[in-house]
């Protein structure tokens, strides 16, 4: 069973989608286990689409895929623009008729957004399962992650605890859906850590960062 | 002002009154996530490609109007990358509207959002989702939502009038 962890964050590193991945194959060889009851032994490939076009490489390994996890950041409530002509480009080689097997595919969707509240990011799972029913492809369902803009900031040494532990649950239920190849409804799920306090952060944080550049708090 | 985005390279419907039109003009490079046009040139976009003023034109109009060919009820790649590249439109700060956590406003004008969709095989679902994305848009840019029609051809689009 080969399952591809697709990057759709435009950074090339440091990205709340890539860290998110990162959670999400830690789970997946504890699941493993459970999955060699079913037959499947998982190869996981790690990849990313940071630009507008999908290269000949990367469209190889996903349409050869049993499934595929899209990890983006929201960006204006939906898609960011480039991973959405990268599904434009995927459903016209899909439509070709040499890769009948990519069909059978099942899709997961990762959408983290800078709000606190996950449930933010339904829309853009939501293009995500239009894509699916456009292109004949299975959509395996979603989770919508909020507080993302602190996930780099919160990492424990165990994950089951701390502000990312109602994250991390949910990701080992989506590890489980992806190795038995089932479907589930689109969740949402928030870091464990006061909203007030998640904002008040973010806001100092902005504050460093412009103070950073030469300029006054005010200028923001 | 109206303010009209769209991903139609010959777009040349009649405007009523004072417009601006962005449209593909030249290639457009995507956002790349570094809030440089909060904390670097507040307000503008750091790259530098011909779009890099969507935030401040947005400010300056009454009505914003989006006409995009509709993908899996989505802008098109075109549109959707305009406005990624205009969040300086807004505040990087945070505020509580309805409940939820939202951008603060930057600028005092009030937007009317209207979205012309248009494509061969738009779903009923590709339209409940293209109405979500505009009224989520609408509650980020602090705005309120005007028109969001579906037209199957772009010669269709003939017949709205702006």
């Amino acid at each position: 069973m080969k399952i591809v962890l697709l990057n759709g964050s435009p950074k090339y590193k440091n990205s709340s989608s890539e860290l998110l991945l990162a959670d999400l194959k830690r789970c997946l060889p504890e699941s493993a286990e459970a999955a060699e009851t079913v037959g499947r032994k998982p190869e996981i490939l790690e990849t990313a689409l940071h630009h507008e076009t999908v290269p000949a490489e990367i469209m190889d390994k996903l349409l050869s895929a049993d499934a595929w996890v899209i990890s983006c950041p929201l960006y204006v409530d939906g898609l960011p623009g480039h991973l959405l002509s990268c599904l434009l480009q995927l459903e016209d080689a899909l439509r070709k008729k040499e890769h009948p097997e990519a069909r059978r595919i099942f899709i997961y969707g990762i959408v983290n957004c800078g709000f606190y509240e996950g449930i933010q990011a339904e829309t853009a799972l939501e293009i995500l399962e239009n894509f699916c029913e456009k292109t004949g492809l299975i959509w395996g369902g979603g989770l919508g992650v909020g507080g993302g803009g602190g996930l780099a900031m919160m990492n424990s040494p165990k994950p089951e605890k701390g502000p990312k532990a109602p994250i991390e649950r949910e990701l080992r239920a989506i590890a489980e859906r992806i190795l038995h190849q089932q479907t589930l409804e689109n969740r949402y799920v928030s870091v464990a850590f006061p909203r007030f306090l998640y904002k008040m952060a973010a806001q100092m944080g902005w504050r460093q960062l412009i103070r950073a550049n030469g300029k006054r708090a005010r200028d923001l | 002002m109206k303010l009209i985005i769209t991903d139609l390279k010959d777009f040349n419907l009649p405007v009523e009154g004072p417009h601006k039109i962005i449209k593909p003009q030249s290639d457009i490079r995507h956002c790349i996530g570094c809030f440089g046009c909060w904390i670097k040139t507040p307000g503008k976009c750091v790259i530098h490609d011909g779009y890099e003023n969507t935030g401040i034109d947005m400010s300056k109009c009454s009505e914003l109007i989006l006409i995009s060919r509709c993908c899996y009820g989505s802008t098109s790649p075109f549109v959707k990358t305009v406005q990624d590249r205009a969040i300086s439109y807004i505040h990087p700060d945070f505020v509580l509207r309805k409940g939820e956590m939202h951008h603060k406003r930057r600028y005092r004008n009030v937007i009317s959002l209207s979205a012309y969709f248009y494509g061969e095989a738009i779903t009923e679902t590709e339209k409940k989702t293209a109405r979500s994305l505009i009224h989520a848009n609408a509650d980020n840019y602090d705005a309120q939502v005007g028109a969001v029609r579906f037209y199957r051809s772009v010669k269709e689009l003939e017949d709205i009038a702006l």
